[in-house]
């Protein structure tokens, strides 16, 4: 069908588009991938260590066998139900289940504490459900309008805006900007290694035949972010968690309760939205920076810390939203700024699809059946999380002495069956083991798989920008969006200088 | 571990990713830079390695000057780790010969020992259970062919 043809021959709206990606995310197949993506992050949420990345990465190869938007529903699913999923155990057990819930444990659990854990879980899957709509809402909005700017993007902006999102993404994760850098580097070298397709060059490959083809990204990011989370909990003492029980009387919220909750799901939604835009851990950052904001809003901050329904309404819908703004800049540039949005983008990229402005004039199915699957799975979601917070709870109990041996053979066989390459899953293990030292030296692990991800679009653009400008690199001036993305990174270098030299001297 | 010394197991390893980052450069410098109007294949790794030599320094510089960080294993923690990597090599090793389902459903056995699941019944239940999923879900869902070995 044409439909999806040119939109300015064919007069098709916006909602035209909309209403048949209903049509299509209708299909048993994607409901189905909604379902099950939607069901696994939720569990996934709900139990502490295997975050939603993880589980992502494992799901890839299960992917291939469907269409690219069944693929992406089915990963957007999984990161969407994570969000409502990290706030159950944080709320019932004080165990963030991930780690855009850990803020949720401030007052979730004193809510429950108070006998108000059903309130709290209450408000949180509304909240959640509120805000991911209003996030879907400004995804179908935004993006198109963006991916209609960006196709203004040559090669020196995707240069400036990727040295842009480097220097983000080295401040916001880890506890030094340089431990971020050096894992930026170490992910730009490893997606360098192989037969280089620019001039078909091969580079760091010593001899090896399997290295020629290059490092899979899938063995890569089930190394770094699986098998290494499966390490550190293995090595952790385990003591179970006690669970609060509940009724499903319990889950109504009082008046009160459900009046203080409008405004923060509100403004956690709008917060949540623009954190998403930038490079770092979105949904952990909005949920820090909504508790700080609903506490300083508040007429009780003494509140705060005790049990304010605000403090658990706000940040819970603020890494909702934070999921569909994240979306966009993979949507409309195809650069991810966080790890499970990087995996997205990689699925994406095994299905020969390239995300970036021309996705909307190229394939707009695939964003339209997108968008409108989300909203389905955002409903789904909340039919999931309310009867069922009872049995999320218990899956919280589980031991991982039974859950780590079988998601250890998933890993192992799932990354096999990818290419049925026993070299893939050596690179796994291996990925593991150096994932499981950075882990404990915090070394933040999102930067390298971005960085994997992003480099060979970052070797396109430098040597791009080489050849358009003759080797001149002065003439980069020239290019107006360049400079301001090259003027954000400078002003952020400087300003966290300037904030480290102060604060030392306060120190002193 | 004191204040200054050099032999923190953490500046050892940045230290070692410094090296990985010469590796780098010497090997980028020989694929060549070309010019700067007509990139050569060395030129971008040269600047990657760049990144991570300038990164390690500053990070060996101020670590230097802290206090040692956190080990990465203690007595128990080292046995386990080493158990669990052991069982994925043997994994990886005995796969292609024995085949996937036998070879699970012993990693799986293993796995639980390691990570200490109590008695035999429920290790070799979650290891039967767990063989047969993966049976089911790549064979009879994704109708992905892998070694079958001795029961092929």
């Amino acid at each position: 069908m044409e439909f999806w043809g040119d939109r300015e021959e064919t007069n098709v709206t916006g909602w035209d588009l909309l209403l048949q990606g209903f049509v299509n995310s209708l299909s048993l197949v994607n409901l189905l991938a909604c379902f099950i993506g939607a069901l696994i992050g939720t569990i996934v949420g709900v139990l502490p260590g295997l975050g939603p990345t993880a589980t992502m990465a494992l799901m890839l190869p299960f992917t291939l066998r469907y269409g690219p938007e069944t693929g992406l529903i089915m990963m957007a699913g999984v990161w969407f139900g994570s969000q409502y999923g990290g706030s159950t155990t944080s709320i019932l057990v004080n165990i963030p289940g991930e780690a855009a819930s850990v803020v949720t444990c401030i007052d979730g659990y004193q809510m429950a504490k108070k006998g108000r854990a059903g309130a709290a879980l209450a408000v949180v899957a509304m909240g959640s459900f509120i805000a991911g709509t209003a996030g879907i809402i400004g995804l179908q909005f935004f993006a198109p309008i963006l991916g209609g700017a960006a196709l203004k993007f040559g090669p020196p902006e995707y240069l400036a805006f990727m040295i842009f999102a480097f220097v983000l993404l080295s401040n916001l994760s880890g506890d030094s900007p340089m431990k971020g850098f050096l894992m930026i580097g170490l992910g730009l070298f490893i997606s360098s290694i192989g037969i280089n397709p620019l001039d078909s060059y091969p580079r760091f490959t010593f001899g090896s035949n399997k290295l020629m083809l290059g490092i899979e990204f899938l063995p890569i990011a089930m190394g770094f972010f699986g098998i290494s989370e499966i390490l550190v909990i293995a090595l952790e003492t385990y003591a179970p968690p006690l669970i609060e029980k509940l009724r499903l009387r319990e889950l109504y919220p009082n008046r009160d309760e459900m009046r203080r909750s409008i405004g923060p799901t509100w403004r956690g939604s709008v917060l949540g939205f623009f954190c998403g835009l930038l490079p770092g851990p979105c949904t952990v950052i909005s949920t820090f920076i909504s508790w700080s904001l609903e506490k300083r809003l508040s007429k009780t901050p003494e509140e705060f810390g005790k049990g304010a329904v605000e403090g658990v309404v706000g940040p819970e819908s603020a890494n909702n939203s934070a999921v569909m703004g994240s979306m966009i800049p993979l949507l409309t540039l195809g650069i991810p700024f966080a790890a499970p949005s990087a995996v997205m983008l990689a699925g994406l990229r095994m299905h020969n699809v390239e995300p970036g402005p021309l996705l909307f004039s190229t394939r707009p199915d695939i964003f339209w059946t997108f968008v409108a699957a989300m909203y389905i799975g955002n409903f789904m979601l909340l039919v999931l999380n309310l009867p069922l917070v009872g049995f999320f709870g218990r899956i919280a109990t589980i031991r991982p002495q039974i859950l780590m041996p079988f998601i250890s053979v998933i890993c192992l066989v799932g990354v096999y069956s990818f290419r049925n390459s026993i070299f893939d899953v050596w690179v796994m293990i291996f990925a593991g083991v150096i994932g499981y030292i950075l882990r404990k030296w915090k070394f933040p692990i999102a930067p390298l798989i971005i960085g994997v991800v992003l480099g060979p679009m970052t070797e396109n653009s430098v040597r791009q920008t080489l050849m358009m400008f003759k080797g001149n690199m002065g003439l980069i001036v020239d290019r107006p969006i360049a400079v301001t993305f090259l003027s954000l990174a400078a002003a952020y270098i400087v300003y966290k200088i300037l904030s480290f030299c102060l604060s030392k001297k306060t120190q002193e | 571990m004191p204040k200054g010394s050099i032999f923190k197991p953490e500046l050892i390893f940045i230290f070692l990713l410094m090296l990985l980052g010469l590796v780098i450069m010497i090997v980028s410098i020989g694929y060549g830079f070309g010019s700067f109007r007509r990139p050569g294949p060395g030129l971008y790794p040269f600047f990657v390695a760049l990144i991570i030599i300038t990164s390690s320094i500053i990070l060996l510089a101020v670590g230097l000057k802290s206090k040692g960080s956190e080990p990465l294993f203690n007595r128990r923690t080292l046995n386990i780790f080493l158990m669990m990597f052991v069982t994925f090599i043997l994994w990886i090793i005995a796969m292609p010969f024995l085949g996937y389902v036998l070879v699970t459903f012993a990693a799986t056995y293993c796995f639980c020992k390691v990570m200490r699941l109590e008695g035999w019944m429920k290790p070799l239940a979650l290891s039967a259970g767990t063989a047969l999923f993966i049976y089911l879900l790549f064979d009879y869902w994704l109708y992905i062919d892998l070694p079958r070995g001795i029961l092929g």
